[in-house]
């Protein structure tokens, strides 16, 4: 097996060849953002015209730059020069590209988003003074967008598995626990335990040690886990060997969700790369240790993504929680000590090894350290994938960075941390990004998913959704979630119906706080979340549904987002439709 | 770790055990904390959250933690009923209850409905409590009166309006009242090792069902019944008898297989039997059952019943009184004193019965013509009782969840004695054992195995030999064992270098590997366990293979420790019991050998008579000896399946032949259609008495149905004969007596008495009252007397073939086939399963028959036919190999309408057959 100098010097060449070459370099974001804007059907242009005119070039698919808002989001690196991006690209607009750019030499007159790099081009904006770019601090995206997530040497020539070589070739394994508990790190799941103080409860147990890293990422609004592992998949990779490492387990599972197609081939592909360069497997690096990783898969299951849940779904069984304890430290998959860290969480750590604590640490904020990674989506100008220092403030990010509610419209309100994370009103927008300012006010940061609302949106339109959604996932386990969801989705219909009943809110607070006090896992503790935030900060909404009778924005009326599994058994079952 | 943890609960100190969970300390201080998911014995959920408690203490967890799932802490204090907590359990119900229907709770007529009273519907009819089979058994309604709930909660209710499930054998499923506790998925699960029922979909449509969503039938059910019995609701109820309320119940032990479990019988008001639950507290089944005790009981209130004694007159049997048909047997019987008379007990016999069935032969008809019916394979206790010095399984049967090795021997012991596989099934599926199968058919073990021999029929004892060889030769011995427990080891061993592994594989057509394979797993852990039926093997190599598997057991230390030992899988309920009071042809009370004189001396003394000292007649000598004459007149204790399913040969045929045929039983059968006398027998449900296990766990049989008819218990219709045959020593009134004489001179029951065994079934031998029983034989017998290497030789296989049918069929049957394709089809409205067999024939065989792969096949026994596509994957020539589902077996015995189906419950012996392509299709090739 090749040593790591030996790998890098490779990988090195290889990158000099690429941006140097005598080739331009063509990327594509092909993360979902891109796949979804039509990136595919532009490459398919591309090499159909490359092909036509006889152009030798190199096109990558890479990830997400951030700036989702301007996908299919294509760039050209002419040999030595600056890269040229171009935004919103259609298969139309590719010959004139090609034409002007690769065979005239000129920069097109459409679509030039700007460049990025040394070398300033004439006529365009540097892309850092985009508000989307120059605001970002990108750690664990620092290549996203960047490199092709299928190329190991690619990610190797940015710096890439440095972190684990430095680790095992200078550091004991508590020197790493050290290293990220001095960091700061906490983890970006959402409970937001400090990552070393965790991995340093793995310590002690001998025999088979599981670091398992959690992708379930069913929250709706959120893509920050899946955008890693779609960008970048090798720095989950050389996290989980940190961790591996550090935790001395042999093993490390990557749990992604069914149908997430484009994380689980890269993250697949990304770990068939490592071992065949000898960076999984045995004695990795040519030293003592040795480490696997594989991709398990969830099934149909947003509780899937509770760690102990997770784990029962590793095992083949049923997506539901255990009960605590035994806690996964001592008891986790398949009976072993297990830790389980968020992707972000992980994806941090080759960094921190790297640049050392110190660096990582003067990031951020108060016990918030490092960088937080948000998907900004909802009634925004510039949706997209930011990784921002904390400690920046919720305006910042929403006015910023996301460019405000378009429209001219007023800004209502914010959704963050998933479902079970509640909303936030306007006045919240001087809360800073930190994770106890967060709680403190009511809402999490939890994923970092932050959606948008304008003043269009009705909080009791959006809570039914949010409700409906907590209800259809509840894993159905334990009584008060699975009989309370479905009780507080159909007394939050009744609301937005104007049909409720007198007492509804109490009601719902009642049931609300039986769920809190006794669901067995965090869905269910949590579920009721979201409406008590609603009520508290858009009293008003609910107000005018039950004493006036009418939805003050109308958003409530028509047929959209009708919430489906709500009492199943009651519609779906009953031979003509009649109710006992 | 320290021993012992007090803490307070509501201020009461109760000291319990490190790992107790809360609520398992709060029970056993008599402290209830209502629960719904929850199950004793069964692993700890946290599903329901009505068990929430609040805690103080070091460590204590924060909020208000499940109690079934907190382990208790030193010095913790517990709350359990501040009114918080109250609250919260309230609210957990609410929810509950707005969607389980609740008119049994809230009908304003709930207090005043008296049982004749028509229901007003006030109550819609899917609410009401008359609907529920459950009503006044279930365990929400309990808990719901329990909190003193208001039941005004302003939630809207919801019927869930879910179709019954009713179309499966033996159970009905009614999903509207389920709860979703998957206390019966747990069950399933984690006690039985099946899975057949899982939870399906999520959030509120969570619903207990099949996997697949179709029928038990395929889902790999064995129909115990240990889903129903946890079930706190309406939801899972056996069908028959399902509104039937209980007016009494008691506890007995069931009559169908010699596991002895303990079931707690309901009993209606009309005196049926309704329901049996088995005993969660009872030692032999620990809670469990399986399809013959759980739904198979009720065979008791069937209406064919004899009621009065019959007598033949001029070719008819015409009823008689007791006194009259007594004359008449005792008057006709005197001329047959002597060897022309036979005994043939029942196997569902109780110990008193079965001692004085044999006392009167022994001592009145002066013959040793004594034997139990079920009595076909006495060659699996003999060795036991030569070589170690007891004729009886020497472990319990739950030790086995222990045991690290198991080795099972031609026994399909998931049907035949089903609760014996439970522990062994729990062991396996946690992964502390391994199991190795001996045997040609498939069935639900192989499927566990982690080695599956196959050897040639009748070669099995050779196989045994030849996995001891290999121990030697590996040296996996227990050394230590074998030089200070067993004697004449050094002969043993050089007997055993004449199994030369070339040989054996020869012999038994195992290939070498296989069989080293077999010796060194099973060597390689202790303790092991060995249970043996014997189900498969000529009648003449039976003896040679139990004495290789207590040769084996021997040789790999396994006897004398827990958890490890034999077990020999006899059939019959009380076959144990029958054969420690003597009820044999050569064997006294108390194992006493009849040939030796100073036993017979001693029974005889205490008889106060004379015995004869030759070998009787028995089971399995019975046709012949009737065919030849030597027997003249035959008395014979209840039915049996041996009497037709041709193990005792063609027995109904030859009992025409017999001058006189005496038969008692309690429901009409092939048998007394031929008698000359019928005289009208009880069931084991309206018995008292006692069985012994094949744990030799000595149980009572309580009675729980009244008198039916003229019905009387077997022991006292032989006294009443006896005594009019002018003998002594017959004038019991009760059992008690007799267990009395008998336990005086069967030494190892020395200690039992009925008062005793009314707390619980004991193991023998106890051998004074004062003294306890004995879960497992030999842990220090071998310190003053050594076992008994006994040699073996090698020999071919043999196995009696019939020119007419020149292959075997090992016919097997599995709980679950996921690869083969088959349909769930409605027939008369129940589910059946619709599926092509598969037939597996030796490529050799093939070849001679002209079989290729996929041909339709037709493999015909005498009196059946198996019809499938061929499949040229049989394991052994001169073997074919058919594997069933236990979903079409449960289907017929469900259709079956005779009086007791289980005794018509076709086992699986080897079957000789001929294959052959069907007329039709041959004609077409």
């Amino acid at each position: 097996m090749p040593t790591y100098q030996e790998i890098k010097t490779t990988a090195d060449e290889r990158w000099q060849r690429l941006t140097a070459g005598e080739r331009p370099w063509i990327r594509v974001g092909t993360a979902m953002c891109g796949h979804a804007a039509g990136a595919y059907e532009v490459i398919d242009a591309l090499k159909a015209e490359l092909e036509k005119r006889d152009i030798n070039a190199v096109i990558d698919e890479v990830g997400c730059l951030g700036i989702c808002y301007a996908e299919p989001l294509v760039d050209i690196l002419k040999p030595s020069g600056s890269r040229l991006f171009f935004h919103n690209l259609t298969p139309e607009d590719v010959p004139e590209i090609i034409e002007s750019y690769l065979v005239e030499d000129t920069v097109p007159e459409t679509k030039v988003l700007g460049y990025m790099g040394d070398d300033p081009i004439d006529g365009v904006g540097d892309m850092n003074d985009i508000a989307g770019i120059n605001r970002q601090l990108r750690i664990a995206l620092r290549n996203a967008g960047n490199i092709a997530p299928n190329d190991i040497y690619q990610y190797i020539s940015q710096g890439g598995y440095a972190g684990i070589n430095k680790a095992l070739t200078e550091m004991q394994p508590d020197e790493v626990i050290k290293e990220v508990t001095d960091s700061g790190l906490r983890g970006r799941g959402g409970a937001a335990f400090p990552t070393g103080v965790k991995w340093s409860f793995m310590v002690r147990s001998t025999g088979p040690k599981y670091i398992l890293c959690n992708c379930e990422e069913g929250d709706p609004g959120a893509y920050n886990d899946k955008g890693i592992l779609e960008s970048d998949p090798h720095t989950l990779l050389e996290g989980l060997m940190i961790a591996g490492y550090a935790t001395g387990s042999s093993n490390g599972i990557v749990f992604i969700r069914h149908g997430h197609d484009g994380p689980i081939d890269r993250t697949q592909e990304a770990i068939n790369q490592a071992y065949d360069l000898g960076l999984l497997g045995e004695n990795i690096l040519g030293t003592d240790f040795s480490y696997d990783i594989e991709v398990a898969l969830t099934g149909d299951s947003y509780v899937a993504g509770e760690e102990t849940a997770l784990m029962e779904a590793i095992e083949g069984k049923r997506a539901q929680p255990r009960f605590r304890p035994p806690f996964p430290a001592a008891f986790g998959v398949w009976g072993k000590p297990s830790t389980i860290n968020n992707v972000k969480s992980l994806a941090y750590t080759p960094e921190i090894i790297s640049n050392g604590a110190e660096w990582f640490s003067s990031i951020g904020v108060n016990r918030s350290t490092g960088t937080a990674i948000l998907c900004l989506n909802g009634n925004i100008t510039y949706p997209g994938l930011y990784e921002v220092p904390m400690g920046l403030t919720l305006g910042e990010v929403v006015n910023d960075i996301g460019g405000g509610v378009p429209n001219g419209k007023e800004l209502k309100l914010l959704q963050t941390g998933g479902p079970l994370g509640g909303v936030l009103s306007s006045e919240s927008m001087d809360i800073h990004l930190d994770f106890d300012e967060m709680r403190s006010a009511g809402a999490i940061l939890g994923s970092g998913g932050i959606i948008v609302g304008d003043e269009d949106v009705c909080a009791v339109d959006l809570t039914r959704i949010l409700v409906a959604f907590c209800q259809y996932e509840s894993c159905g386990k334990c009584f008060p979630c699975r009989l309370g969801m479905e009780h507080l989705l159909e007394i939050t219909e009744r609301i937005a119906r104007c049909e409720s009943r007198p007492g509804d809110l109490d009601l719902m607070r009642s049931v609300g706080g039986t769920m809190e006090t006794t669901s067995l896992c965090g869905h269910g503790q949590l579920g009721f979340g979201p409406i008590r935030s609603a009520i508290t900060h858009f009293e008003a909404d609910f107000i005018s549904h039950i004493e006036e009778g009418k939805c003050p924005t109308g958003s409530c009326l028509g047929p959209k987002h009708v919430p489906k599994n709500t009492r199943p058994f009651a519609t779906e079952f009953v031979p003509g439709g009649q109710n006992g | 770790m320290v021993d012992e943890i007090t803490l307070s609960i509501d201020g009461q100190e109760v000291k319990t055990q490190p790992g107790k969970m809360i609520i398992e300390a709060a029970m056993d201080a008599g402290k209830y904390i209502p629960y719904l998911c929850y199950y004793p014995g069964m692993k700890p959920y946290g599903a329901c959250r009505m068990c929430v408690v609040e805690v103080e203490g070091e460590r204590s967890p924060p909020g208000k933690p499940a109690s079934c799932t907190t382990p208790v802490g030193d010095g913790w204090k517990v709350t359990t009923d501040s009114s918080e907590l109250k609250d919260l359990r309230r609210g957990i119900m609410e929810l509950l209850i707005s969607e389980h229907p609740h008119g049994c709770l809230t009908c304003h007529r709930v207090e005043l409905c008296g049982p004749t009273d028509l229901c007003l519907r006030h109550v819609s009819v899917n609410d009401r409590c008359l609907t529920c089979p459950k009503n006044e058994r279930c365990e929400l309604k309990d808990t719901v009166r329990f909190m003193e709930m208001e039941m005004d909660t302003p939630l809207t209710y919801n019927n869930r309006h879910l179709p019954q499930a009713v179309k499966d054998p033996y159970w009905d499923m009614d999903m509207n009242l389920c709860i979703v506790c998957a206390r019966c998925v747990r069950a399933c699960d984690e006690v039985r090792g099946d899975s057949a029922i899982t939870l399906q979909s999520h959030s509120g449509r969570t619903i207990i069902g099949t996997a697949q969503g179709t029928s038990l039938l395929e889902s790999g059910c064995e129909f115990c019944g240990a889903c129903i019995d946890v079930c706190p609701t309406g939801a899972l109820v056996e069908r028959d008898y399902k509104w039937d309320k209980a007016v009494t119940s008691i506890t007995s032990t069931c009559p169908h297989c010699p596991v002895g479990c303990q079931m707690t019988l309901e009993v209606n008001k009309r005196d049926k039997l309704i329901r049996a639950i088995p005993d969660r507290h009872a030692a032999a089944n620990r809670g469990q059952a399986c399809f013959k005790g759980k739904f198979g009981l009720d065979f008791v209130n069937n209406r064919n019943r004899l009621n009065k004694p019959l007598i033949r007159r001029e070719g008819v049997l015409q009823e008689a009184t007791w006194p009259e048909a007594l004359d008449f047997v005792a008057d006709k019987l005197k001329t047959y004193v002597g060897d022309s008379y036979a005994m043939l007990a029942s196997s569902r016999g109780t110990n008193e019965d079965n001692y004085i069935a044999q006392k009167f032969a022994r001592t009145v008809m002066n013959t040793n013509n004594v034997d139990v019916s079920s009595n076909t394979r006495p060659e699996l206790l003999k060795p036991l009782q030569e070589q170690l010095g007891h004729p009886s399984a020497t472990n319990s049967i739950w030790e086995l969840e222990q045991a690290s090795r198991f080795l099972v021997v031609s026994s399909n012991m998931t049907e035949e004695q089903n609760v014996v596989a439970v522990p062994i099934k729990k062991a396996l599926t946690q992964g502390t054992a391994s199991l190795i199968v001996i045997d040609q058919r498939e069935t639900e073990l192989t499927r566990y195995a982690k080695v599956w021999l196959k050897p040639r029929p009748g070669s099995e004892a050779a196989l045994i030999g030849g996995m001891i060889r290999v121990i030697f030769d590996e040296s996996i011995d227990d050394h230590d064992f074998l030089a200070e427990s067993c004697e004449d080891f050094t002969e043993f061993r050089n007997a055993i270098w004449g199994f030369d592994l070339i040989q054996v594989e020869r012999v038994t057509g195992v290939p070498r590997s296989e069989i080293q394979a077999a010796a060194r797993e099973f060597a390689a852990s202790k303790p092991a366990a060995i249970l043996y039926a014997l189900e498969t093997l000529p009648r003449a190599i039976r003896e040679e293979c139990s004495r290789a598997l207590v040769n084996l057991a021997l040789v790999t230390g396994n006897v004398g420790k827990k958890s490890a030992g034999l077990f020999p899988l006899l059939t019959g309920a009380n076959d144990q019991g029958s054969r420690d009071v003597g009820c044999a042809p050569d064997f006294l009370p108390g194992h006493r050998n009849l040939t030796s004189e100073q036993g017979r001396q001693r029974v005889a003394d205490a008889w106060n008579a004379q015995i004869p000292p030759f070998r009787g007649v028995g089971a399995l000598d019975i046709t012949s000896a009737i065919n030849d004459g030597k027997v003249k007149a035959l008395q014979v204790i209840g039915n049996n399946p041996n009497f037709t399913n041709g193990e005792l040969g063609d027995f109904l045929e030859a009992a025409k032949s017999l001058d006189f045929l005496v038969v008692q039983d309690a429901f009409s059968s092939e048998l007394t259609e031929i008698a000359d006398v019928v005289l009208p027998s009880q069931t084991f449900a309206e018995r008292r008495g006692t069985y012994t296990n094949l744990e030799r766990r000595v149980q009572l049989l309580r009675p729980a149905l009244g008198v039916k008819g003229d019905g009387e218990a077997d022991w006292r219709t032989i006294c009443q004969i006896a005594q009019r045959m002018g003998a002594s020593g017959f004038d019991y009134t009760e059992e008690d007596p007799i267990f009395d004489e008998l336990n005086n001179i069967v030494r190892v029951y020395g200690g039992l008495s009925y008062g005793r065994l009314e707390a619980e079934g004991l193991q023998w031998p106890c051998l004074a009252a004062d003294m306890v029983d004995t879960p497992y034989l030999y842990e220090r017998t071998f310190e003053t007397r050594k076992a008994k290497l006994v040699n073996m030789t090698l020999a071919d296989a043999e196995y009696p073939m019939d020119s007419q049918y020149p292959l075997l069929l090992a016919h097997g049957r599995v709980l679950h086939q996921p690869d083969v394709d088959m349909d769930i089809v409605e027939l008369n409205n129940k589910n059946s399963i619709n599926r092509q067999e598969t037939i597996k024939v030796h490529p050799d065989d093939a070849r001679t028959l002209g079989i290729s792969e996929g041909d339709w096949i037709e493999v015909v026994a005498a009196g059946s036919t198996i019809e499938g596509a061929a499949s040229l994957t049989g394991h052994q020539p001169g073997i074919v190999n058919v594997t069933t589902l236990f979903g079409e077996l449960i289907s017929e015995l469900e259709a079956n309408s005779s009086s007791d189906p289980l005794l018509h419950i076709s086992t699986l012996p080897l079957t000789p057959v001929k294959v052959a392509k069907p007329v039709a299709q041959a004609a077409a090739d």
